[in-house]
């Protein structure tokens, strides 16, 4: 199935060439958690991360769905 | 005494009388310094109920024991008054270079009464203090005006100053410090206005002694190394400023678009940090000292935005940007340039703006009454909107008084997104929800700076919360109003904590803090101890506020009513009443939100 993964400002390095505005469309098989999805792009997979599904936070065992998107970006203040 | 200089500069505008006064050192402890000592004089010294425009009101600068040391952020200042445009409490907080050249004068504070009959500045060397004549400078924009005084009294001096705006007691007027730093919220630039006081200049080399230099300096290494391991990790602010937070927050669906009428902006990409760094980015500009350096200067280099300043961060953009349905970056950056020259804080001039523009999609407010056609995305109307608001000309008088006047006065007082009067910031509280308990009930009216829990539920800093949920938000935004009262009297800037430095395993807070405030000051405190007192300058603020008769902790209706029709927040309202009784517990204050007699009692506040 075909999932989102969109990684925000300092992450976008970490995304394949053929992302678009920081979004990369990739194939997955069925079962496949947010922890697995994110697990492919070489970022910090501690609490210096957050990681959302579908912009909410949930348990990173959560399986995905066709189409859903998973974001991360640092954690830091901002604002 | 070590630290604290333990003085205080009076100036009396109408006589022009200058005074110096000593700090009581018990005063000076209780209440840390900065906001704290700031709202003690205030309380004590005006009627909340006076009329914030008028001569009876007090304006305040306060710097911090920690202002003008080596510590890490410590180089910021509060500007403390009675807000015309909440008619409650202001504490504008600012950085750049003038926090700590204003406490090298050899005064921690700076207190300004009565009004003067005639435009003046206070130029103040040391202790050679003079009420200047300003009429040269009265009507100029804020770069010019600090050109001007700067080569008439020293380049080696810094200058706070308003603009048109203040001059013209444009509600939403800021004070302006180095040309593009602002104490932005609240009206304190109108305040300073109605004085004709149009700028203050500090110079000197009386930094105070610290009690336990060597200490300090190694604990300020030690602190600066901390942040720098936070840079590294989570260098968006190093590398975008605060820009790069539009992407986590339209992620969240919690980007306040088209006057909080949606969550989510289509155009992001346009107008977030990573288009501003490839477009307009000629470097990072840190405040002194400041190993974060988040501010950034920029200029649009030819067309008919051609400009060149400071700008725009995240407020501005979830403001003046998406607030407004901007996304042409190039005409949102020259929005910026233009708030700055003429002292005005972008986000109450970008919502009103942006609550003007719903009313005129609406049909509440025409066309001719306007002046022009004002829809969302017009971004040469928002440019026009701005200077009209900073000289009250035509529309831009009813613009000038911030959107909760403006709503009311055309009939429509759902339109507008404040609370006590005052306009929200970048972060739509449905979507975050102990924001919204925070915008409530904040000292100041909406605002992200009196304990931004976005920290935790929008930032993951130090844990990630769950944006949507009210479980636990009471105590939360206790905590972070509590610790940001604290980092506001200390003299240091918020984003001190911006990761690791607010964690539980370095233990910074409120430990560190605690001892660099000893470090500095000898005053011997526990952590215990400056967390009570800076409760005890938050209860001492909902006194006056209560005094000033805003008591009111609520949302406006769209936050309470309409639920979000966009975006992972879809269908949610904030919450209020689950959150609100809670809250007030926690403080000890009666179901009414006023402090108990045993709460004060505690604190050690009159009652």
């Amino acid at each position: 199935m075909m999932i989102h993964v969109k990684l925000i400002a300092n992450y976008r390095d970490q995304l394949p060439p053929e992302a678009k505005n920081g979004v990369v469309e990739i194939d997955v098989p069925d079962g496949t958690s947010v922890y697995d999805a994110i697990s492919r792009f070489d970022i910090p997979l501690d609490d210096t991360s957050v990681i959302v599904l579908n912009g909410l936070t949930v348990d990173m065992n959560t399986p995905l769905k066709e189409g859903d998107m998973v974001t991360a970006f640092s954690a830091i203040a901002g604002g | 005494m070590y630290g604290w200089h333990l003085k205080i500069l009076r100036v009396n505008l109408t006589t022009k009388k200058v005074t110096q006064e000593d700090v009581d050192p018990k005063i000076a402890r209780d209440y840390l310094g900065g906001r704290g000592w700031a709202i003690h004089y205030l309380y004590n010294e005006m009627d909340p109920m006076a009329d914030a425009l008028s001569p009876e009101n007090v304006l305040i600068f306060a710097t911090g024991p920690l202002t003008a040391t080596p510590a890490p952020t410590g180089n910021r200042y509060m500007v403390v008054t009675k807000s015309p445009l909440t008619g409650a409490l202001a504490h504008s907080n600012s950085g750049g270079e003038f926090p700590t050249w204003m406490k090298r004068t050899g005064f921690d504070m700076f207190i300004f009464e009565g009004k003067s009959s005639e435009p003046v500045y206070v130029y103040i060397n040391e202790y050679q203090v003079e009420v200047r004549s300003a009429a040269h400078v009265w009507g100029k924009e804020v770069p010019e005006t600090t050109d001007i005084l700067k080569a008439e009294t020293s380049n080696e001096a810094r200058v706070a100053c308003i603009g048109p705006a203040g001059e013209n007691l444009t509600l939403m007027a800021a004070i302006m410090n180095d040309k593009n730093r602002a104490a932005a919220r609240s009206g304190v630039g109108a305040v300073m206005g109605s004085k004709k006081l149009k700028a203050v200049v500090a110079m000197g080399n009386k930094n105070p002694p610290l009690h336990n230099p060597e200490g300090m300096r190694e604990l300020s290494v030690t602190t600066s190394k901390d942040v720098g391991v936070d840079i590294k990790k989570g260098s968006n602010l190093r590398i975008y400023g605060t820009a790069y937070v539009p992407q986590v927050t339209n992620t969240l669906g919690i980007l306040p678009t088209r006057n909080f009428l949606q969550g989510t902006f289509e155009h992001t990409d346009k107008i977030d940090g990573i288009a501003l760094k490839e477009q307009f980015l000629i470097k990072h500009v840190p405040c002194y000292r400041c190993p974060i350096s988040c501010g950034r200067l920029t200029e649009v280099p030819d067309g008919p935005y051609k400009g060149k300043g400071e700008g725009p961060e995240y407020e501005t953009i979830s403001s003046l940007g998406t607030g407004c349905g901007v996304s042409n970056l190039a005409a949102l950056t020259k929005a910026n340039y233009l708030c700055n020259e003429y002292g005005m804080d972008t986000i109450t001039t970008g919502m009103t703006i942006a609550a003007a523009m719903e009313m005129y999609e609406k049909g509440y407010i025409s066309e001719e009454i306007i002046g022009m056609p004002l829809p969302f995305g017009d971004h040469d109307a928002m440019i026009a909107m701005i200077k009209k608001m900073a000289y009250r000309e035509g529309f831009g008088n009813d613009l000038a008084q911030g959107s909760y006047r403006l709503a009311e006065k055309y009939g429509h007082p759902e339109i507008a997104v404040t609370a006590r009067k005052q306009e929200f910031p970048g972060y739509d509280p449905r979507g975050s929800q102990g924001m919204g308990l925070l915008y409530a009930t904040s000292n100041k009216g909406a605002s992200h700076m009196e304990g931004d829990v976005a920290y935790e539920e929008v930032f993951g800093v130090p844990v990630k919360e769950n944006p949507l949920t009210t479980d636990g938000k009471a105590e939360l935004v206790k905590r972070f109003e509590d610790s940001f009262t604290l980092i506001d009297s200390a003299g240091l800037c918020v984003f001190l904590a911006i990761r690791y430095v607010f964690s539980k395993e370095r233990m910074v807070w409120p430990e560190r803090l605690s001892e660099m405030m000893n470090l500095t000051t000898g005053a011997g405190y526990t952590p215990e101890e400056v967390m009570l007192a800076a409760e005890r300058v938050y209860n001492l603020e909902r006194m006056f506020l209560i005094k000033a008769g805003s008591t009111e902790d609520t949302l406006p209706h769209r936050m309470l009513h309409e639920p979000l029709p966009d975006g992972p927040a879809k269908g949610m309202v904030v919450q209020l009443d689950k959150m609100l009784p809670e809250f007030y517990k926690l403080r000890g204050w009666d179901e009414k939100g006023v402090p108990t007699k045993e709460k004060l009692q505690e604190l050690g506040l009159p009652h």
